[in-house]
């Protein structure tokens, strides 16, 4: 079936011995192909050729589910997270391997398959490492535990004499490799309680953590041999595309007419979707033998719908609707901050600052679109092949739309082409499932064209924030309030994601996070309202950055203009409300020393980009701006300073320089770590400056790059990016250099021409405008 | 590649009928046995080959898909769609009856074996410059070369009386004038071979050359541009609109490989002129058409390399930060510039569209064109391709490109109703390939 | 039947003529490393060489390349050590990769017309292809560095 190439290429093998599991896929050069190994094993080495992981050779040592030791002495370190760019295998591995001192040529990963054992699947949020520090190094000190101890019992000595260095165990008189003491054979395991009670290697003895190691995944990303789920192959499948519905919601199918696809070559059929999960409700997908006969028969078939009710939402509808609610005190639910009952202060208040802060819908744009293949295999589990962030998230609605038990359904592992909170939000696999279904498990690979994607994004909701402070007569700052409506995207799936505010209603962190600042400014209310309008027209994601990318573009820009009011100097006013007092004053472990250290990133930020100097051009100024990442919880203390003329002529903004501050705690992979604060702070200027769409009649308005214009080369600035030295816990970089920019920007814009822009993106007819005015 | 030339039956209103109608009768030639004709000197058949490629007679004698000089090749006219006539030697439905005589008379003086006029589709004004030696080196390639193909091309679609070919004669006294080259005494010998190739076998006038309303070249415009197929030949002349004077180097490189660094390259129609045609021809016969033509357009010896359009062109080129505030600069920087940038110098294969001919000729057809569909296969550089934005842009990002170009590269006046230029020509211009 | 060469060798395709080359290269030749990413030739991920030029291939169609030869970036170097891809390694230019392909192709064609590219250059030059990582800082490192060593070897030839 389908377009036969026929081949004169001389390598071009049939593949042969590839049917262990009925469907052959292959995901490779020409012509070779290989079938899935057996399901455990179904994963991803992305340092293979054709991403089959490592097999183990002779016995294996496997202290615990992240990792074994062959007879060889090679290690293969179980990974849980998604690879999206942040290497997040190697870094993970290192952790391990430096803990069970192993040499790492030795180590290779393998990004697991779905499996209830792995517990929670998600990689987002900057957790990854975070959360890995404490499991992987409790699970190398296991390892290297029993090697030592297997050791010493062989040499009869005790084990206290001996020590494990780069796979060898000695004593000073014996030797013993890992590969060795592996073959001989070691039954050792460890309850959870001795390891927690294992003794981890002093920061002083960290030999790989914090060095420099060229990360597993990169040879194949430079060589065309790194295989996303776009590639992914299986032996007879088919391809969808789909229609989308005028509404993300509440559509459904009236008729389809597909006469006149009948002359398209390859066309197959067209499927209205059944979707008992209600993911995808309205989906129509076009099927073909290949990808464009689906496409061009897409374009000749004629479907109407009954439109939901959103069908005519503007993002300025949204607006006002959040206007509205927050306009009542009623709404939303109240974070628990030190204080949050600001009457009185704002009663008593001298005088008061308050500023609205808007921030326009942004595209994920992940550079692979969304896609997903899925079929039912011969042992009647459903297998569906993609790149993923969340999958604990999405096995539950794909059991529901595959009316098949959680166990039946098993997601298959592939390198994402971009990840940014995109493919935290799995329902894109949906579609694909149903499609299957829908042909009786036959094997179907669904692709987005980057219009569908774009419309089928769960974009970064729209946002209005209103901001207030008081004073009192000394112009001291007494009170603080913050409020923000938007969609919510945990409230909307996972709504179980949802702490209770002090006034007993429920709110999405991931859409207020930032905002409850670590500045001690009396009084201090901070409100989370979910913009029901903006949920049910487009389905809310969590997009780099989430919540913080946005409330705190609100947050330190109104620090700057509490500032300016009182007559302080921006970075001095901010220096003495970060007090580290109280509820600021931090905590153990991840939050040690609170405010003092946010402090520490600010001053060194200001101090590496000359802020305050006097003698800048015409103008051109620096603003600066200071966050703690992600959350409360997992702070990251982050400062950036950028360094901008803006044209009086035509109101453009040229960026001429930005520099970033991280304190946080220990940098596992330091060119990594600068990697991902390099991306995350181009991020943050590309929403800031160049990124932003709006809703229009129920749907966004810019679905591909003729309209939707994120940062490029030639946009892309100087930046000096530093990290304080510290051995406190890691947590994460992949989000917070983007949480600094926006609000650096348009203090740097103020300190340049006098004029305060509250809207992101910053265009510059914006800017225009407000110098006139 | 004459897709549009227009017929010239009316002319029997202003001429005598009876007088005409001894003017017009042509006797038929009788048909030839297959076996008839000896067999030709290699070198002959040779010659034959190439001029054959030079008059790219292939080009409209092969149908698309068809059997080469089978024939059947539609040519939309503005008055109704004509078919071109099989060529093979094939006896019945080919020219295969026809004498060498026969094929003189067809090339010299537009008229079949039959004694029937051809229509000026056929360019037999040019051809009748020919010498006879010649027209019998391409009859003797035919009939020795081309495999013969039985297939009668489609009745062609003409209304009356446009279809009764004893008309053309009318057409024929009017416009036509018959006779082999004469050389220009004043001229060298080089010159007069480039204008013996160019006004003879490679006929470029047939689409440089305004035509009346007749559709018959306006002698005294020779080479004065014309439109055809939406698409421009520009002026061979000294109203010749390039930015970089044209000199015999580039109109040697253009006719030879398709691609003149300073110009552009040869597409649309003129793709198979070049790739299909004349580039088949000896150096030295490519030499002699860049001087006669270098001549017409008057030009000079200067280096273009360092020509004062071609540096201003390079630093209007420089990438601007602020690329952003125009649709069209913004869609150059992103979706142009990665091919079409340049730095000190232009580099063959990286066209520079401030100096470019498409960006500097009075009409944007052929710019917007290459924007849709692109310069592939029988077009350009060889082996290289520009792929089109037809399915990739609207017509008013088309629009904001061109007018850019326009404007920020060959400085030169906007463009009037771009958009609806781009619209038809998306619509109605017939795609290249 | 479009006959053309791919990474030096001669393939036949069975496809219709209107197929963008990229999916014929990825669905009928199987090579993958090209990749799609916004269809309208503004993002370069697609990028190939066809005759030597960096090409984007969503949009060129598959009659467009026959008779050429195209370059995927699997043929760019039989062992993948192009100085484009050395640079790219020892940079650890790649984040999540996706894009990578076609930023390899499009610098290596580059560096073929403009040997020893000036900022301004590469950013005229590269600025067609998207990174949504925003792995540019490195990228435009990369390439220099791929100069410096192409332009090396040739003054060491």
């Amino acid at each position: 079936m389908g377009n036969k190439l026929i081949s004169r290429m001389t390598n071009a093998a049939k593949p042969k011995d590839m049917t262990r599991r009925g469907f052959l896929v292959s995901m490779t050069a020409a012509g070779v192909a290989f079938g899935f190994p057996r399901a455990s094993y179904a994963a991803m080495d992305p340092a293979a050729v054709d991403g089959v992981p490592i097999q183990a050779t002779g016995d294996t040592f496997e202290p615990s589910m992240w990792y074994w030791i062959d007879a060889n002495g090679q290690v293969n370190v179980n990974i849980i997270r998604a690879e999206m760019g942040q290497h997040v295998g190697t870094a993970i591995a290192r952790i391990l391997a430096d803990e069970l001192e192993v040499a790492w040529e030795d180590v290779h990963i393998t990004h697991v398959d779905t499996d209830e054992k792995w517990g929670l699947m998600v990689t987002g949020g900057s957790w990854s490492i975070w959360q890995s520090w404490p499991v992987y190094r409790q699970a190398g000190a296991a390892g290297r535990t029993a090697l030592i101890e297997a050791a010493a019992k062989m040499w009869d000595v005790a084990h206290d004499t001996c020590e494990a260095r780069n796979g060898t165990v000695t004593d000073g008189t014996n030797t013993a490799t890992y590969a060795e003491l592996v073959a001989a054979g070691i039954g050792r395991s460890f309850t959870a309680d001795e390891l927690a009670a294992l003794p981890l290697k002093p920061h002083s003895e960290l030999r790989l953590v914090g060095k420099d190691v060229t990360a597993l995944d990169i040879e194949n990303k430079t060589n065309g041999k790194a295989i996303y789920g776009l590639d992914a192959k299986v032996d007879g499948m088919v391809y969808g595309v789909p229609m989308l519905p005028p509404t993300r919601l509440g559509s459904s199918v009236v008729s389809i007419d597909d006469s006149g696809a009948k002359d398209v070559k390859g066309y197959l059929q067209t499927l209205a979707l059944d979707d008992p999960s209600g993911t995808v409700p309205g989906w129509v997908v076009v099927l073909g033998e290949t990808l464009m006969a689906a496409k061009w028969a897409s374009e000749a078939i004629a479907v109407e719908w009954s439109a939901g009710d959103t069908a005519n939402v503007s993002e300025e509808d949204i607006n006002a609707r959040s206007r509205a609610l927050i306009a009542d005190p009623e709404t939303g639910g109240i974070l628990p901050t030190e204080t949050p009952d600001t009457t009185a202060a704002f009663e008593g208040a001298a005088d008061t600052l308050e500023a609205e802060y808007t921030t326009q819908t942004v595209l994920h744009f992940q550079l692979e679109p969304v896609n997903a293949t899925a079929f039912q295999n011969e042992d009647g589990i459903w297998e569906i092949h993609t790149g993923n962030q969340w999958q604990s998230l999405i096995l539950p609605t794909l059991s529901t739309a595959l009316d098949a038990p959680a166990d039946k359904i098993i997601m298959r592992s592939y390198m994402l082409g971009g990840g940014f909170g995109r493919r935290l939000n799995g329902d894109y696999t949906v579609p694909a499932a149903l499609t299957s279904k829908a042909l009786g498990g036959k094997p179907v690979k669904l692709v987005f064209f980057r219009e569908d994607d774009a419309q089928f994004d769960s974009p970064r909701s729209p946002s209005v924030q209103k901001l207030r402070m008081a004073f009192d007569t000394d112009n001291q700052v007494v009170g603080m309030e913050h409020h923000a409506a938007a969609a919510w995207p945990t409230g909307v799936l996972v709504p179980s994601f949802m702490p209770k505010g002090v006034n007993g209603a429920p709110y999405d962190p991931f859409a207020i996070d930032g905002a409850d600042h670590w500045y001690s400014v009396g009084a201090h209310q901070v409100r989370a309202i979910s913009n029901e309008l903006a949920n049910k027209t487009f389905r809310p994601g969590w997009l780099r950055s989430v919540g913080p990318g946005w409330t705190n573009f609100a947050v330190e820009s109104f620090m700057d203009e509490a500032a300016h009011k009182v007559g302080a100097d921006p970075l001095a006013f901010r220096l003495e409300h970060l007090k580290a007092e109280g509820y600021n004053a931090g905590s153990a472990p991840n939050a040690v020393g609170g405010a003092s250290r946010q402090a520490a990133v600010l001053q060194r930020v200001a101090e590496m980009s000359g802020y305050g100097s006097t003698d800048l051009p015409e103008d051109t100024a620096i603003g600066i701006a200071t966050t703690f990442g992600q959350s409360r919880s997992m702070p990251t203390w982050t400062a950036g300073a950028v360094k901008l003329r803006v044209d009086r002529e035509n109101g453009e903004i040229e960026v001429q320089k930005m520099w970033l501050a991280f304190d946080c705690g220990t940098v596992v992979d330091p060119d990594g770590a600068l990697a991902q604060c390099e991306g995350a702070a181009l991020w943050g200027l590309s929403m800031a400056l160049y990124e932003g769409t709006k809703i229009e009649n129920g749907n966004v308005a810019d679905l591909n790059l003729g309209s939707y214009t994120p940062l490029r080369m030639i946009d892309t600035p100087e930046m000096e990016i530093d990290f304080v030295e510290s051995t406190e816990v890691p947590v994460g970089l992949g989000e917070p250099g983007t949480t600094v920019v926006a609000p650096a920007i348009a203090n740097a814009i103020y300190n340049a021409v006098g004029v305060r822009m509250r809207s992101l993106p910053i265009r510059p007819d914006d800017v225009l405008a407000a110098l006139k005015a | 590649m004459l897709k549009q030339v227009v017929l010239g039956g009316l002319a029997v209103a202003v001429v005598g009928a009876i007088g005409f109608g001894i003017y017009a009768y042509k006797p038929a030639y009788e048909p030839i046995a297959a076996d008839q004709n000896a067999e030709f000197d290699p070198l002959v058949v040779e010659r034959g080959r190439i001029l054959a490629a030079a008059g790219y007679c292939a080009t409209c004698h092969t149908a698309a898909d068809g059997e080469p000089y089978a024939g059947n090749y539609a040519m939309e006219t503005g008055f109704g769609t004509i078919y071109s006539t099989n060529l093979t030697p094939d006896v019945e439905t080919g020219i295969g009856a026809y004498s060498k005589e026969a094929f003189r008379r067809a090339m010299h003086e537009g008229v079949d074996r039959e004694g029937r006029h051809l229509f000026p589709a056929f360019p037999y004004d040019h051809f009748t410059k020919m010498t006879d030696d010649d027209v019998d080196a391409i009859y003797a390639y035919i009939m020795t070369d081309v495999a013969p193909v039985k297939a009668t091309p489609t009745e062609n679609e003409l209304p009356f009386p446009l279809n009764q070919r004893f008309l053309q004669a009318g057409w024929k006294l009017l416009f036509a004038d018959f006779g082999r080259y004469t050389p220009d005494a004043d001229q060298s010998d080089e010159w007069n071979r480039g204008a013996y190739l160019a006004e003879g076998i490679t006929h470029c006038g047939a689409c440089h050359t305004p035509r009346n309303a007749l559709g018959a070249e306006i002698a005294s415009a020779q080479f004065e541009g014309a439109e055809i197929d939406r698409w421009i030949a520009p002026a061979l002349t000294a109203d010749n609109p390039s930015s970089v004077p044209w000199n015999t180097s580039e109109f040697k490189s253009y006719l030879k490989d398709g691609v003149a660094t300073y110009h552009g390259i040869a597409a649309g129609p003129m793709g198979p002129v070049v790739h299909a045609g004349v580039r088949e021809l000896p150096e030295a016969d490519l030499d002699a058409l860049s001087v006669y033509l270098a001549d017409k357009v008057g030009a000079g010896d200067a280096d273009p390399a360092q020509s004062d359009a071609v540096l201003a062109s390079l630093d209007s080129n420089r990438p601007d930060p602020k690329y952003r505030r125009d649709l069209g600069a913004r869609l150059y920087a992103t979706a142009c510039a990665s091919c079409h940038y340049n730095t000190q110098q232009i580099a063959q294969g990286r066209p520079d569209l401030g100096i470019n001919s498409s960006t500097n000729l009075d009409t944007p057809n052929n710019l917007i064109h290459v924007i849709l569909d692109g310069v592939n296969g029988p077009e350009g550089m060889a082996g290289v391709v520009m792929p089109g934005f037809r399915t990739a842009l609207t017509d008013t990002e088309v629009a904001a490109i061109a007018a850019y170009l326009r404007d920020a590269r060959a400085g030169q006046p906007a463009w009037p109703e771009l958009e609806a230029t781009v619209a038809d020509i998306r619509v109605n211009g017939p795609q290249a390939h | 039947m479009i006959d053309f060469e791919i990474n030096g060798r001669p393939v036949s395709v069975d496809a219709d003529p209107d197929t963008p080359l990229l999916w014929a290269i990825r669905d009928e030749i199987g090579l993958t490393g090209t990749k799609f990413g916004c269809g309208i030739g503004m993002c370069g991920a697609c990028t190939v060489h066809v005759g030597g030029r960096a090409t984007r291939s969503c949009i060129t169609t598959l009659s467009d390349v026959e008779g050429t030869n195209v370059t995927t970036i699997e043929g760019l170097d039989a062992e993948a050590k192009h100085p484009v891809q050395d640079a790219w390694r020892n940079l650890r230019v790649p984040q999540c990769g996706y894009c990578q392909s076609g930023q390899i192709m499009q610098a290596a064609a580059l560096l073929q017309d403009i040997p020893n590219p000036s900022d301004e250059d590469i950013d005229a030059v590269m600025t067609g292809n998207l990174c949504r990582c925003m792995t540019y800082p490195r990228i435009r490192q990369a390439v220099r560095d791929a100069a410096t060593a192409m332009t090396g070897d040739t003054n060491n030839g």
